[in-house]
């Protein structure tokens, strides 16, 4: 599966990266802000676009918002977010997104990932 | 005149003065009235004594207090006429006296008239003066009551009006113009009040708005490390990365477990702040019982089987409970946890649901563990305090976890406690108000608490 993952923490991306990879055998493209996920999601497509909910120059939710409003709506989005108040959470599930909280188990992000994905009705290939 | 005091200080003075004032006169028309009085005796007298002079038999004695009375007379135009009167006696002429008598009595009729007049006039004048005396204090306090009511009620209810305006609109208040008297005076007394409790307000909004951010960032700042923690240690030891040395993979397996524990530590310390704060609202539902017991004794099957522990959950089909699901989930967690912590191996930590006997539903959590001591009982629901028992080396607890089930469980509208006898195990227990069995065999259906229980709203 070809995801995007969008963290502006180095450390967290690259270990979050280690564990799509090594675990769960995805292609991960990595941007490190959120105008890079932006570009990176209107050029090429993706299976899975993962946002971290605070970035900076464009959030997760804006660059989710910005993507719908460009009809990039087939794909689906999770957000990564060390942010835990309902309301924040209330909003990313509004955009129809899912949503894992910080610190995630990096061996279980994978099975998180196909099971967020399931209940979408949007099974991993 | 703007001071309601000096008004109606000015109202009493007015209607002294006017009494005194009236009283004043009242006496010197009685002086009229006595002194007419008087004349009246008088003139009675003196012609009572002139009627009955007889000439024939003459009193020297008479006489004499005729003369007497003659000189009393002084200039009177009456004093000539007694003068005759005294001369014909004297002289003991019947004729000339009956003649000058009769002339007497005719000129003193005048004189009593008169005095008889001035009596009445003076009667009349006290009778006047009686009366508006009277009304005088009666017409001071309807002026006075005039007074209260315009500025002193009307102020005071002008005045509660605005407390009450303040009272349920803070922020809509507006400080009005303070009249120039007493009770303008305790409108500015009452603005600086509201003022203050205005600066308050907003003083304890921001610092409420510093504590919420303050717990957000605390948390983001907080978990985005743990996560790079977690992550590389979770990565390196599941053996993706390569195999390790196995003393390497102890170490490591023991930063991780650490690390497990310190990530639980955070979250519940940011969700206690937020339960303290207020910043945690349930969302209530109505919940399958059974389904929800099961979801978390899958979650705990990892932890029972590390610690060779059964969980038993007595079923109860068709139980439905008024709660939040992730938050009842918290409980349950904490609590079944907990107990499997301090079991021993092969133990059994069995979960039942049954009803009070006020209606509201019980659950219990038992374990067959060493128990708790009764000192302890109350101590183990307080922020990082465990019992003073040895703890399994399985899981190790924050010290957060029952101090979190209290307060959730409380914020569902239950009780929460333990009964435990040292050796004997213990059992957790807490009650929920709103629950209903859908199978319709609940004999106490009409137990269950309204919509509007406390709690869960």
């Amino acid at each position: 599966m070809k995801i995007l993952l969008a963290e502006d923490d180095p450390n967290v991306s690259v270990i979050t990266q280690l564990c799509l990879e090594k675990i769960g055998g995805h292609a991960v493209t990595v941007a490190s802000d959120g105008a890079q996920a932006l570009d990176a999601a209107l050029k090429d497509g993706f299976d899975l676009i993962i946002l971290d909910g605070m970035m900076p120059k464009l959030a997760g939710l804006e660059v989710a918002r910005e993507l719908q409003s460009r009809g990039v709506t087939s794909t689906p989005i999770i957000f990564l977010s060390a942010k835990s108040e309902e309301k924040d959470i209330k909003q990313f599930l509004a955009l129809g997104a899912g949503f894992i909280g910080k610190p995630f188990d990096p061996q279980a992000i994978c099975g998180r990932i196909d099971e967020i994905l399931r209940e979408k009705g949007l099974a991993a290939s | 005149m703007s001071s309601i005091r000096a008004r109606l200080a000015m109202i009493v003075l007015l209607v002294v003065t006017g009494m005194a004032w009236f009283g004043q006169a009242s006496i010197r028309t009685y002086e009229d009235y006595d002194r007419a009085q008087g004349q009246i005796g008088d003139v009675l007298e003196l012609r009572a004594q002139v009627l009955f002079l007889d000439a024939t038999s003459y009193s020297p004695k008479l006489a004499g207090r005729l003369k007497e009375k003659r000189k009393e007379l002084g200039r009177d135009p009456r004093a000539n006429l007694l003068s005759d009167i005294i001369q014909a006696y004297n002289e003991k002429d019947p004729k000339a006296l009956r003649r000058r008598v009769l002339a007497f009595v005719d000129s003193e009729r005048r004189t009593l008239n008169d005095a008889l007049l001035r009596q009445r006039e003076a009667e009349r004048k006290l009778k006047q003066n009686a009366a508006v005396t009277a009304l005088l204090p009666l017409v001071g306090l309807f002026m006075l009551w005039l007074t209260v009511r315009a500025s002193v009620f009307r102020g005071i209810d002008r005045l509660s009006r605005r407390m009450m305006d303040f009272l349920v609109d803070r922020y809509s208040f507006q400080f009005s113009e303070p009249e120039s008297n007493e009770l303008g005076q305790l409108q500015r007394t009452f603005n600086s009040l509201a003022q203050r409790v205005i600066n308050n307000m907003d003083e304890l909004k921001s610092l409420d708005q510093a504590k919420s951010d303050f717990l957000s960032i605390t948390s983001h700042e907080l978990r985005t490390p743990m996560t790079s923690i977690k992550g590389s240690l979770s990565l390196l030891t599941s053996g993706v990365m390569g195999r390790l040395e196995p003393q390497a993979e102890k170490l490591l397996k023991i930063a991780e477990s650490e690390t497990d524990r310190l990530i639980r530590l955070i979250n519940d310390l940011l969700d206690l702040a937020k339960i303290e704060a207020g910043k945690l609202p349930l969302k209530g539902d109505w919940v399958n019982w059974d389904e929800m017991m099961h979801k978390t004794a899958q979650s705990l099957v990892g932890l029972a089987n590390a610690a060779k522990v059964r969980i038993a959950v007595q079923p109860r089909p068709g139980l439905e409970v008024y709660m939040d699901r992730d938050r009842m989930q918290q409980i349950l967690t904490n609590l079944v946890s907990n107990s499997i912590k301090f079991s021993p191996e092969d133990g059994t930590v069995s979960v039942f649901a049954s009803k009070t006997r006020n209606g509201e539903m019980l659950v219990q959590v038992q374990d067959q563990g060493i128990g708790i001591a009764p000192e302890d009982q109350e101590l183990i629901f307080q922020k990082f305090r465990q019992s003073s028992s040895p703890e399994s080396p399985i899981v190790k607890g924050t010290g957060l976890g029952l101090t979190i089930a209290r307060a959730l469980v409380e914020e569902h509208g239950g009780t929460i406690g333990v009964h435990s006898e040292k050796g004997k195990g213990a059992t957790f227990y807490f009650t929920l108000p709103k629950w209903r069995d859908q199978t319709g065999h609940s004999p106490d259906a009409d137990d269950v608490p309204a919509e509007r229980g406390r709690g869960a709203a």
